[in-house]
C-alpha cells in the first residue's frame, strides 16, 4: 500500500503527470499574456500540449560526433531533476509530498540541474551555436544562482528553519514582501534568469545564436527540455509565492498568487529588452547580490538586537 | 497537427517575399494563434518556407537545410520565382524552381504574395494533413546527388 501511494505521488499527483500538465497550462498563460501585451490574439489554450505531442512524434536526429549516452541521457536527467524538486515544494498549495530539515538547499540544487543539463547538452553537441549557447547558459547560472539562493535565505532566517514546509507555515501569517522587499525583487528576477525569459534570454537569443545550447536537439530531447523548463516555472513560482506572498494554503491561494506573479513576470518580459551576457552578470553581482547581502546583514543585526 | 514550426530559407530571392513573410509574423497577422512559430534551427522545424529561384550557390545549402530537418517535414514555396524561376528563369546562375531541387508540398503564387495568401497556403497544408492526404515522406537520397 505504501509503495503504491508513493508511486502515485511520484508519477501522477502532485509530481509527475499533473505537474507537467499544470506547467504547460502556465506556459500557455505566459504566452497568451505576452501576446495580449503585444496587441496580438495569442496561441490557443492547447498550444503547449500540441507542441509537446508533435515533438514527441517527430524523428530525433543524432549528430554524428556526439556521445550518444550523454545526448539521450541529458534530457531525461533534466526532466527528472525538475520533477524531483517538485516533491519538496508546496505545489498547488498542498503540503509537500516529502519533507526533511534542509530540503530548501536540495530543492535549489535540483532546480539548477536542468540548466546544467542544457549546458552539458550544448557542449556535447559541439556545434558553434550550441557551444556559445552553452557557455552563456553556464555563465548565467553562475550569475543568478548566488543572489537567488541568498534571496531564498531571507525567509529561511526569519522563520528559523531550512525546511520549506516550516517556512511556508510561518509565512502564512507574515507577508514577507512587506518586510523584505529587496529579497522579493531579487528572487523574482532570479527566477526570470533561471527560466531564461527576456531580458535574460541571451543564452537562447534566436537573433544571434539560433537556439543556443539546444540548436541540435530535435524531437523527444527537445520536448523533454521544454517540459522541464515549464515544470521549473511552476516550482519557482510556488517557491517565491510561498516565501514572500503570505504562504500557500490551498489551491485557490496557489492559483491567485502564482498567476499574479506570472502577470508581473510577463509584463517585465514585454517591457525589457535583452541584456548582453556581461550586463546580466554585472547586474546580478553588482546590484542583486550586494542588495540581498545588505538586507541579510540588517536582518541578522535586527535578530541579534532583539534577542 | 496544430503546431507548425517553420524555418525560412532564402534561396536567391529579391527580398520581396521575405518581407511579406516577416509581415505575416507581425502582430497584425499574428500566426501564433494558429500555432505557427518561426524557429531559427532547422532541427526544430516542421516546415521549410523557401523564397526565390534556386541559384547555383544556394542549391547545396537548400538541400543541406532540407536534410537537417527531422521527419515528418514539409516544404512551402512562396512566390512566383520559387514556383517557376520567375523573371530569373534561364539566368546563367539559376537552377530554376524549388521543386527541381527538393520535393514541395504547397505552392503560393504571387509577386510577392500577400500575407493573407501565405496564411491561406499554410492552412491548406494543414487541412490536407487533417484529411489524411499527407504525402508519404519521399526519402530520396539527395545527399548522394550533391556529391555527383
Amino acid at each position: 500500500m505504501n509503495t503504491f501511494t508513493s508511486l502515485i505521488t511520484l508519477l501522477i499527483f502532485p509530481a509527475g503527470l499533473s505537474l507537467v500538465l499544470v506547467g504547460m497550462f502556465y506556459e500557455w498563460v505566459d504566452r497568451k499574456l505576452v501576446a495580449r501585451f503585444q496587441n496580438r490574439v495569442g496561441p490557443r489554450w492547447f498550444q503547449p500540449f500540441a507542441d509537446a505531442l508533435k515533438l514527441f512524434a517527430k524523428e530525433q536526429i543524432r549528430p554524428a560526433i556526439v556521445n550518444p549516452y550523454l545526448f539521450f541521457g541529458l534530457p531525461v536527467a533534466a526532466l527528472a531533476g525538475a520533477l524531483t524538486a517538485a516533491l519538496y515544494v508546496p505545489l498547488m498549495g498542498l503540503s509537500p509530498a516529502s519533507s526533511f530539515p534542509g530540503d530548501l538547499i536540495v530543492t535549489i540544487y535540483l532546480l539548477s540541474l536542468p540548466t546544467m543539463c542544457v549546458g552539458l547538452a550544448g557542449w556535447n553537441t559541439s556545434g558553434r551555436f550550441s557551444l556559445i549557447g552553452a557557455t552563456r547558459t553556464l555563465t548565467q547560472l553562475f550569475a543568478y544562482e548566488a543572489p537567488f539562493l541568498l534571496a531564498m535565505l531571507g525567509p529561511a532566517l526569519v522563520a528559523g528553519s531550512w525546511q520549506i514546509n516550516t517556512i511556508n507555515r510561518f509565512t502564512q501569517d507574515h507577508w514577507l514582501i512587506l518586510t523584505q522587499p529587496v529579497g522579493f525583487i531579487v528572487a523574482l528576477i532570479g527566477l526570470m534568469g533561471k527560466l531564461e525569459l527576456p531580458p535574460f534570454d541571451a543564452p537562447e537569443a534566436e537573433t544571434e545564436i539560433v537556439a543556443g545550447a539546444l540548436t541540435e536537439y530535435s524531437g523527444r530531447g527537445l520536448a523533454m527540455f521544454k517540459i522541464s523548463r515549464s515544470v521549473e516555472l511552476i516550482i519557482g513560482l510556488s517557491l517565491v509565492s510561498s516565501f514572500y506572498l503570505g504562504g500557500l494554503n490551498g489551491i485557490p491561494s496557489f492559483l491567485f498568487k502564482s498567476l499574479a506573479l506570472l502577470l508581473v513576470m510577463s509584463v517585465l518580459q514585454v517591457l525589457l529588452t535583452r541584456l548582453r551576457i556581461d550586463q546580466t552578470v554585472g547586474l546580478w553581482w553588482r546590484f542583486g547580490a550586494i542588495l540581498v547581502l545588505a538586507q541579510l546583514l540588517v536582518m541578522i543585526l535586527w535578530k541579534g538586537l532583539a534577542l | 497537427m496544430n503546431s507548425i514550426w517553420a524555418v525560412h530559407f532564402n534561396s536567391g530571392s529579391c527580398n520581396g517575399c521575405d518581407i511579406e513573410i516577416l509581415a505575416t509574423l507581425t502582430p497584425r497577422y499574428d500566426v501564433e494563434r494558429f500555432g505557427i512559430k518561426l524557429q531559427g534551427s532547422p532541427r526544430h522545424a516542421d516546415v521549410l518556407i523557401v523564397t526565390g529561384p534556386v541559384t547555383r550557390q544556394a542549391r547545396e545549402r537548400l538541400i543541406r537545410t532540407y536534410e537537417q530537418m527531422p521527419e515528418p517535414k514539409f516544404v512551402i514555396s512562396v512566390g512566383s520565382c520559387s514556383i517557376s524561376g520567375g523573371v530569373f528563369e534561364g539566368c546563367y546562375n539559376c537552377v530554376g524552381s524549388v521543386d527541381a531541387v527538393i520535393p514541395v508540398d504547397v505552392f503560393i503564387p504571387g509577386c510577392p504574395p500577400r500575407p493573407e495568401a501565405i496564411i491561406d497556403g499554410i492552412v491548406q497544408l494543414l487541412t490536407e494533413l487533417k484529411g489524411g492526404k499527407a504525402r508519404t515522406p519521399q526519402k530520396q537520397n539527395i545527399a548522394e546527388e550533391i556529391s555527383t
